[in-house]
């Protein structure tokens, strides 16, 4: 997929000290805000009447109490998403998820899904650094909101933003879960743990009285019953691998089946040996006893499905002690935890799961401790100062600690949504692969060569003008033709200002040099109609000279390789003073990379150009 | 009924999960037989000329891509060794594609990776210098696809079968062709029409250079093979007779010859020559096996790479096909030998060794180790 894949390695050391530092400038104004809102909460907390604070504080807390089973949900999946975001802190998210989560999730499904996905990732792969630390503060500010906004409106906002969040990162992240492709199963996390914390969210966002209702429980529990008799209906239907433990390869010999395969392959990832030797005796397991397992695994799910779907309250309580038992050893066995091993983003579906279903069952029972919610009927009776004064104390510091993580969502999402707006890449992934250059101010060797038209253009001519000049090959097929189109975006990216600006390439092959093939190659890369494009060539006694004082080493190799010259970019201002030169080896030449490099060369020429 | 709706729906939810999860068992699935279409033929080819007998190979770690590289050899006249004459200064990974006239040959480039056009390298010093010219598109994929006439006039195919020629090697150098036809005025013909035309494979000179153009025939026993009579594309009149009269015949490699043209042809599994003195045709007795590779020597003869590792000569119009003994291992060419017979270029990567004939046993008799520029073009 080709937009989401910057190119560059995710071990990249520029890349990780930009995601290291926008995480720690991002965070220190977390701080600041965080230390404000706490100001502003304290002010309030003075402002409404002592008889109401303390009357507000009891009516928070006996009143209103908050159902067990929505609690659970809250905390549990708040605590989930602040591991996420931590897990999203690693510094190697920023140049790997796309290429290491994204992309091979979405590699078995359908082409339209592989479409959309890719659509995402190229937001990710622009702009690496900004979208990866919004994921951080993102998925912290949810997290710490569901824990701080207790019950009420805001809570119920978390919940609403859980399910937002929830379902970008399940579609774009997860690619729906896997649904659409083939293998789909419940052991390896279908239909994909981030579905669970929207289910969560969604059901945080209820309206309380929901909550209230037993119904809502039994309806839970039933949703999970139908789910569990579907995973296993699933995990049972033949011909898709689930029952063998070892299959037939091309080779002739056996070779570990669907499940064993996959565990084999997670036991290999980095991880503690305890846990690797315990995945690799499990795979060895399944590999010998595969229709065994999978015999286990459907009655269980089975099982699970019948006793949820009763929704009897004695047999759910079996059906949630079963199902932890099962989840958390799916969870070790199958899923090696979710996030050991490579690049980790969440600790997949199993304890999402776990918290889903509890809370189903805590909603199913009847709590005698759980007071009816006191009610004040009337819009009179509301606007009493005392009733007032009840519920702003009680709303007060849901509000501010709402506000707070509001505030960190915002910090990650608005850099985020700018990048996103922005169709150009960031200049880092340029500077990863070039190197940054240092500014200089030397004079411009002088030349005189033949455009593309035959008219004869020397250095002097182009005085008044900066210049933007690269040494490009006119039948080189790999690095060429893509630094020409970096030159050409970064005349567009110039806007009015490109007028002032002339983009110059000189031929760097001592074999192919005629106008002739500076035409072809300008046809080429659609370069013909480029007012400010300049290929420049002449004799092996003019290049030579131009390539030496350039810098710029040019050789015919032998044996049907390229003619080889080294790539660089050199800003020449209006005056004829080299003011940057920059590597130019286009690196894995991706989208990204060639918008970064155009960004950069843009940036450059403007400021040789200086103020207008 | 409340209860009969729900596991309706749980029901209906299940069987939907399982549907999206399941895989349709690919062996399984009936599927329709491929077409009766002769595969395309490697690049891998070799020919003689005035200054000596050329052969095109490919070496490093593939046989196409960019870890592939395509390799010139030559013989000269009166040597008996071969050395590399690889043009210099582009990549060749895309293949390359020789054609000999009078004194000199001429070497295509076909594009590969981010070059859509084919840089041209002419020599008239058995490949010791080279003098670059442009084909402003890409070449076809087919050893046949580029043709050199002793005057210097050039044809080529295109990817989309359009035909171009240069007038001179001069106009070549400075990229000035014309469209000669396109692959659509030719099978709209009423000659085109007439043998279903699916494709122009190669270009050669006929009489007066005369450009002459060849492909693959949807009907069955139709060869097409056309010559250009002032702007006006005939048909060269060429029947198979037998069975292959009664098969799609597609022509693989077309040559010129001092006395006429000389063709090889792909018919209902089995390959024949075809030889034309200058008004009629002459046909071999086919010869069955796919073709690996192909050439072409002096006076009409040609050889065939066969799929199993065979290898078969005829010496010229009129002359049986002949089995030479198995090839030895990675053999991509066969070449015309120094003191006739037949020599066998055989590639294991970087290196070459060259096989002679002698006394009905393959001999090696030269290695060459060729410098690859693993990585340059990746």
């Amino acid at each position: 997929m080709p937009g989401m894949n910057s190119g560059l390695s995710p071990g990249d050391p520029v890349l990780i000290a930009a995601f290291r530092s926008a995480l720690l400038h991002q965070g220190v104004i977390a701080l600041v805000m965080i230390v404000l809102l706490g100001l502003a909460g304290a002010t309030l907390r003075v402002w409404p009447t002592r008889t109401a604070d303390a009357d507000g504080a009891a009516a928070a807390g006996a009143g209103n109490p908050e159902p067990r089973g929505r609690r659970l949900l809250r905390t549990g999946f708040g605590v989930l998403w602040i591991f996420d975001g931590l897990l999203q802190a690693q510094p190697k998210m920023a140049g790997g998820l796309a290429t290491q989560v994204i992309g091979p999730a979405a590699a078995s499904s359908p082409a339209w899904v592989q479409h959309l996905v890719n659509w995402g990732g190229t937001i990710w792969s622009y702009h690496p650094v900004e979208a990866a630390a919004a994921s951080v503060w993102i998925q912290v500010g949810i997290g710490a909101w569901l824990i701080a906004a207790g019950g009420g409106a805001w809570s119920r906002l978390a919940g609403a933003a859980s399910v937002a969040w929830g379902l970008i990162v399940w579609v774009f992240g997860e690619s729906f879960g896997g649904i659409f492709a083939p293998g789909l199963s419940w052991l390896t996390g279908a239909p994909g743990g981030v579905l669970c914390y929207v289910a969560a969210g969604a059901l945080i966002a209820l309206p309380p009285d929901a909550w209230r209702s037993h119904r809502s429980g039994r309806w839970l529990l039933a949703g999970f019953g139908v789910f569990f008799a579907g995973m296993a209906v699933l995990q049972a239907w033949p011909g898709r691998g689930s029952w063998q433990g070892t299959v037939l390869a091309n080779t002739g010999h056996g070779k570990p089946g669907p499940l064993a395969g996959m565990v084999r392959e997670m036991a290999a990832t980095p991880q503690p040996h305890v846990l690797s030797a315990l995945l690799s005796g499990f795979a060895s397991f399944v590999a010998r006893h595969g229709f065994a397992v999978n015999l286990v695994v459907v009655l269980a799910l089975a099982g699970l499905g019948a006793l949820f779907l009763t929704g009897r309250p004695r047999l759910v309580r079996y059906g949630v002690a079963a199902g932890i038992v099962c989840c958390l050893a799916t969870w070790v066995l199958v899923q090696d935890l979710g996030f050991l091993g490579g690049l980790g983003t969440d600790p997949n579906s199993m304890i999402p799961l776990i918290l889903l279903f509890s809370a189903g069952y805590l909603a199913l029972i009847p709590v005698s401790q759980e007071a009816p919610e006191a009610v004040t009927t009337g819009w009179r009776a509301q606007l009493r100062p005392g009733t007032l004064g009840r519920t702003v104390a009680s709303a007060r510091r849901r509000w501010v600690t709402a506000a707070g993580a509001l505030a960190v969502i915002v910090l990650g999402a608005a850099p985020m949504a700018a990048a996103a707006a922005d169709r150009t890449a960031d200049p880092i992934l340029a500077l990863a692969i070039a190197g940054d250059s240092s500014r200089l101010d030397l004079p411009a060797p002088g030349f005189s060569l033949t455009d593309q038209t035959g008219r004869t253009v020397s250095l002097d001519s182009l005085r008044g003008k900066v210049v933007l000049m690269t040494f490009l090959d006119p039948v080189c097929t790999t690095d060429c033709p893509i630094i020409a189109q970096e030159l050409k975006q970064a005349g567009r990216m110039l806007g009015a200002q490109a007028a002032r600006v002339e983009l110059v390439a000189v031929v760097a092959n001592p074999t192919y040099r005629s106008v002739a093939f500076t035409r072809a190659f300008d046809r080429q890369e659609g370069l013909a109609s480029v007012p400010n494009w300049l290929y420049l060539t002449g004799s092996l006694g003019q290049l030579r000279p131009v390539w030496r004082h350039y810098g710029v080493e040019v050789e015919n190799l032998p044996a049907g390789a390229m003619a080889a010259h080294n790539d660089l970019a050199v800003v020449i201002d209006a005056a004829g003073n080299i003011r940057r030169e920059v590597g130019a080896d286009p690196g894995p030449g991706t989208d990204g990379t060639q918008s970064s490099f155009a960004v950069l060369l843009s940036q450059y020429a403007r400021d040789a150009l200086g103020p207008a | 009924m409340r209860g009969a709706v729900r596991a309706a729906l749980a029901l209906a939810g299940v069987t939907l999960v399982a549907a999206c999860g399941t895989r349709p068992d690919a062996a399984s699935a009936p599927g329709p037989a491929p077409a009766a279409v002769p595969a395309a033929v490697p690049l891998s080819t070799s020919l003689v000329t005035g200054q000596g007998a050329w052969a095109v190979a490919v070496m490093g770690s593939g046989t196409g891509g960019a870890g592939g590289f395509w390799q010139l050899f030559a013989r000269p006249a009166g040597a008996g060794r071969w050395s590399l004459v690889t043009p210099p200064g582009v990549a060749d990974n895309g293949g390359l594609v020789a054609a000999g006239g009078g004194s000199s040959l001429v070497v295509g480039v076909r594009p590969s990776q981010n070059l859509v056009f084919s840089p041209l390298a002419t020599s008239t010093d058995a490949g010791r210098s080279w003098t670059p010219g442009l084909l402003d598109a890409g070449l076809a994929d087919a050893p046949g696809a580029i043709a050199l006439s002793p005057s210097g006039r050039l044809l080529a195919v295109l990817r989309d079968g359009t035909i171009e020629a240069a007038p001179t090697a001069g106009a070549a150098a400075a990229g000035r062709w014309t469209v000669l036809t396109t692959f659509g005025a030719l099978a709209a013909s009423a000659q085109g029409r007439s043998c279903g035309l699916e494709g122009v494979t190669a270009v050669s000179f006929g009489p007066n250079e005369s450009p002459i153009a060849a492909g693959g025939c949807a009907r069955p026993g139709a060869a097409g093979v056309f010559t250009d009579a002032g702007g006006t594309w005939r048909s060269a009149g060429l029947r198979l007779p037998g069975p292959a009269g009664r098969s799609r015949v597609r022509v693989l490699g077309l040559a010129a010859d001092a006395g006429g043209n000389v063709a090889l042809l792909a018919a209902g599994g089995s390959v024949l020559a075809a030889w034309r003195d200058g008004a009629r045709w002459t046909v071999s007795a086919p010869v069955a096996g796919s073709v690996r590779a192909l050439g072409f020597g002096g006076g009409g003869s040609s050889w065939l790479l066969l799929g199993d590792g065979r290898a078969e000569s005829t010496g010229g119009p009129g002359r049986p096909w002949e089995a030479l003994p198995p090839v030895p291992a990675g053999t991509q060419v066969l070449a015309p030998g120094a003191g006739g017979g037949y020599e066998a270029l055989a590639v294991d990567r970087a290196s070459l060794t060259v096989w002679r004939l002698d006394r009905g046993a393959w001999v090696p008799v030269q290695q060459l180790t060729v410098p690859i520029q693993s990585g340059s073009s990746g």
